[in-house]
């Protein structure tokens, strides 16, 4: 009896969850049917009429309807760029202007629902406009183009933008995406650590990576801290540092390692860095972040101006840093950009029009959203125009009080364009083994050869 | 006259058709569809969203042996095949050995203690590790502290020691559950066995070799195959512990077949199936030399 009753128990409990397990994601299918249709539900009964008669309603009155969902990431950085841009558009353009935004865990999420969609052919699944990554945009055009739409045809002037930003975006002559932030490279040093060691942040500012070597030996013979970290495993360095000095790793679509002289001697240096006790590779992304930058191991930081973010996290530093532009090999400021992210249409916006004039005026240059954006997410423009406007000139306590952000767009104006790949990251990947290895005692260009042999291999060259 | 209807047997196999039925069903759907499907997938090329027939048709399967990376992966895998199975198989069997004693003290308490790494998740276990043996983790500090080491060493950004890790972790949370598979043979081992010997003067060790290990065999060659089949397929450790780092120095064949059909940007899922059946074939033929060695009955 006593088991007959224990068995019972088991196959309630078993049969109980099963069904909570069915019932929620059957629950979830419905809430997204439902969504779906009450989308279309708006798209329908929305009148023809045009709103106000203000004269950037063109766009208003094109596809009748008043709302966009949008994917985005980072709670912090990007969906307060995009909720400014919501504000604004509603206040100035369209007074019944709804943008729903759903948050992402991480910019991966988004690239893996479009891996899905385009895999399963059904892009029924994909938001009206979503945030992509700069560096995995063209691959994802290239692979699935049935999930964007071009944009060329916006009201917006492309001019007023970094070219080296819109370079990603735009594929085949064709522009894809609207700039939201931007990835200008910054170098950012401890002053007060520099003064330590007899330095200023002038002292820093256009020197080769020799003399960057020498005063990084003795800030941290000084003070025990390393003058720059980065991720050993995803080592941007050297994308970064090639940049600079206006070279890429890629040429004619193919990779471009062993015999490109620029890239050899930015590896030689890495690894001298390394050596040296001026660089210290981390593990992984988690450990360069958490470990080196907010575990405060480091005396200067380089890389996109997204970084700020996390150097800002270690509070009792407030006014001990400043930024500057990056050395180079010969000497002289370089300049460059890493990561960041744009807007895209999908092909399952329901309102094309609607979207694009959205994202036009808002992104396309409006001083009202990208003051917002910088206020209430700390997200920089590439627009060249909306960077003069009064909030980017103000002084940033945690910087000293330096315009780090009016400086940061000057910056990003003289980037270099380079050439771009599908395989960003990919060759990052291997170059960053190659380095590893050869600070582990093997041979420089041997590695690189073998790092160049697998990303030919990788695309089939 | 003939009897109409079905007699009892045939009326009992009918039944058991239809219980048999729902999991044949379920099996076939969710199982062997997708297998089939992962054949031709693996015979295809190109974007996920469109892909084509491959020219020629065996271009994955031949790309993979030209693949460094993977032939790589491939050479992770065996080595921790080689060194980790023999270790942990050794270690379950002196451990069960130990358990089994019935005047050891605390004998459950033990027994669970050692069973217990078997119940975390692979990825938390992976994690914790990781942070165990971070550059600026607890063994370091412990062994900065002690003076064994002059400065933090990065165990796992070090190709050697990262390898030794993932085989010091993979013993910890494997041996406990290879070794309730030989408490349980050890069950069935009748004790007057062991009485017999002791009258016939065998030392402890004669016994264990002689006695224990032979009758034993079926459970051994069980843990084998399952051991070896698990470590094949590893990939939370090489996934979570040390990201199939540094420079790929750790990293699995499923961590680079996931690598190459869900990692970022990639979904090159024809090339990652075919080197699947690669794995699936390695499994089988390691599984079948397991069983001819180990099966005695002829």
């Amino acid at each position: 009896m006593k088991r007959k009753v224990l068995s019972l128990i088991l196959t309630t409990a078993m049969t109980a969850a099963l069904l909570a397990g069915c019932g929620s994601s059957g629950g979830a299918a419905a809430d997204g049917g439902d969504a779906g249709d009450s989308a279309a539900a708006q798209t329908e009964e929305a009148a023809p009429s045009s709103d106000d008669g203000a004269a950037a309603q063109e766009e208003g009155a094109a596809g009748g309807s008043h709302k966009l969902t949008a994917w985005a990431w980072d709670a912090g950085f990007n969906i307060p760029a995009l909720q400014a841009a919501a504000d604004d558009y509603k206040a100035n353009v369209d007074p019944d202007f709804e943008l729903e935004i759903v948050e992402q865990s991480q910019s991966e999420d988004i690239e893996n629902a479009v891996t899905l969609a385009g895999s399963s052919g059904d892009y029924s699944t994909l938001p009206d406009i979503f945030l992509f990554q700069d560096h995995w945009i063209q691959r994802y055009v290239a692979d699935y183009p049935d999930a964007f739409v071009d944009v060329a045809d916006a009201d917006v002037n492309w001019d007023d933008f970094s070219q080296e930003k819109l370079s990603y975006s735009t594929i085949n002559g064709t522009h894809y995406g609207f700039p939201v932030d931007n990835g200008t490279v910054i170098c950012a040093y401890r002053v007060d650590l520099l003064d330590q060691c007899g330095y200023t942040i002038d002292d820093l500012t256009g020197i080769s990576w020799d003399d960057f070597i020498k005063i990084g030996q003795e800030v941290y013979d000084k003070t025990g801290k390393y003058l720059l970290s980065m991720d050993g495993d995803g080592n941007d360095l050297v994308y970064m540092m090639l940049q600079a000095e206006g070279v890429s790793q890629f040429k004619d679509g193919k990779p471009n390692i062993v015999n490109n002289e620029k890239l050899v001697e930015v590896v030689n240096k890495i690894i001298e860095m390394v050596q040296k006790n001026v660089l210290y590779l981390a593990n992984d992304w988690n450990g360069y972040t958490n470990e080196t930058i907010v575990g405060d191991m480091v005396a200067g930081v380089m890389n996109g101006n997204w970084i700020i973010p996390t150097i800002e996290q270690v509070a009792e530093n407030s006014g001990k840093w400043e930024i500057t532009s990056m050395p180079t090999l010969e000497g002289g400021e370089g300049y460059a950009s890493n990561g960041g992210s744009s807007l895209y249409v999908s092909s399952n916006c329901q309102d094309p029009a609607l979207a694009k004039a959205f994202l036009a005026y808002t992104f396309g240059g409006s001083t009202v959203t990208y003051d917002g954006a910088l206020q209430n997410g700390g997200v920089i423009t590439t627009c060249i125009s909306a960077g003069k406007s009064d909030v980017y000139n103000q002084g940033v306590e945690y910087f000293n009080n330096t315009p780090i952000y009016a400086d940061i767009v000057a910056m990003g104006a003289n980037v270099p364009v380079v050439e771009q790949s599908d395989y960003h990251y990919t060759c990052r990947q291997y170059i960053a083994a190659a380095i590893i290895n050869a600070i582990n005692g093997a041979d420089v260009m041997t590695e690189l050869q073998a790092a160049e042999d697998q990303l030919n291999f990788e695309m089939g060259n | 006259m003939k009897k109409k209807g079905m007699n009892v047997s045939a009326k009992q196999r009918v039944w058991g058709w239809i219980y048999l039925m729902p999991a044949t069903l379920l099996i076939a759907v969710m199982s062997f569809y997708p297998i089939i499907q992962a054949v031709f997938t693996s015979l295809k090329t190109g974007s996920s969203a469109k892909m084509a027939w491959a020219d020629p048709i065996s271009y994955n399967y031949t790309r993979m042996f030209q693949d460094k990376l993977f032939l790589r992966s491939v050479g992770n895998t065996f080595l921790y095949l080689i060194v980790e199975v023999p270790i942990m198989l050794i270690l379950a069997i002196l451990l069960a050995q130990l358990l089994n004693n019935k005047d050891l003290k605390f004998r459950g308490f033990f027994r669970t203690c050692v069973f217990l790494p078997c119940a975390t998740s692979l990825v938390s276990y992976s994690l914790i590790f990781k942070s165990l043996f971070a550059t600026q983790g607890l063994l370091n500090s412990v062994l900065v502290h002690l003076g064994i080491l002059q400065e933090n060493y990065n165990f796992l950004g070090t190709a050697g020691s990262a390898r030794v890790v993932i085989i010091l972790a993979l013993i910890w949370r494997w041996t406990g559950y290879n070794m309730v598979f030989f408490l349980a043979g050890l069950q069935n081992i009748e004790y007057s066995v062991y009485e017999a010997a002791k009258i016939d003067g065998a030392s402890g060790w004669q016994t264990f070799w002689r006695i224990t290990v032979p009758l034993l065999r079926p459970t051994i060659v069980m843990t084998a195959i399952m051991s070896i089949n698990g470590t094949l397929q590893l990939f939370d450790e090489s996934m979570n512990l040390t990201g199939g780092g540094p420079a790929n120095a750790t990293i699995t064949m499923s961590h680079y077949i996931y690598n190459n059909s869900f990692g970022q940007g990639v979904a090159n899922f024809g090339y990652a199936s075919a080197m699947s059946f690669f794995v699936f074939i390695l499994v089988a033929v390691l599984s079948l030399i397991n069983m001819k060695v180990g099966d005695k009955r002829d």
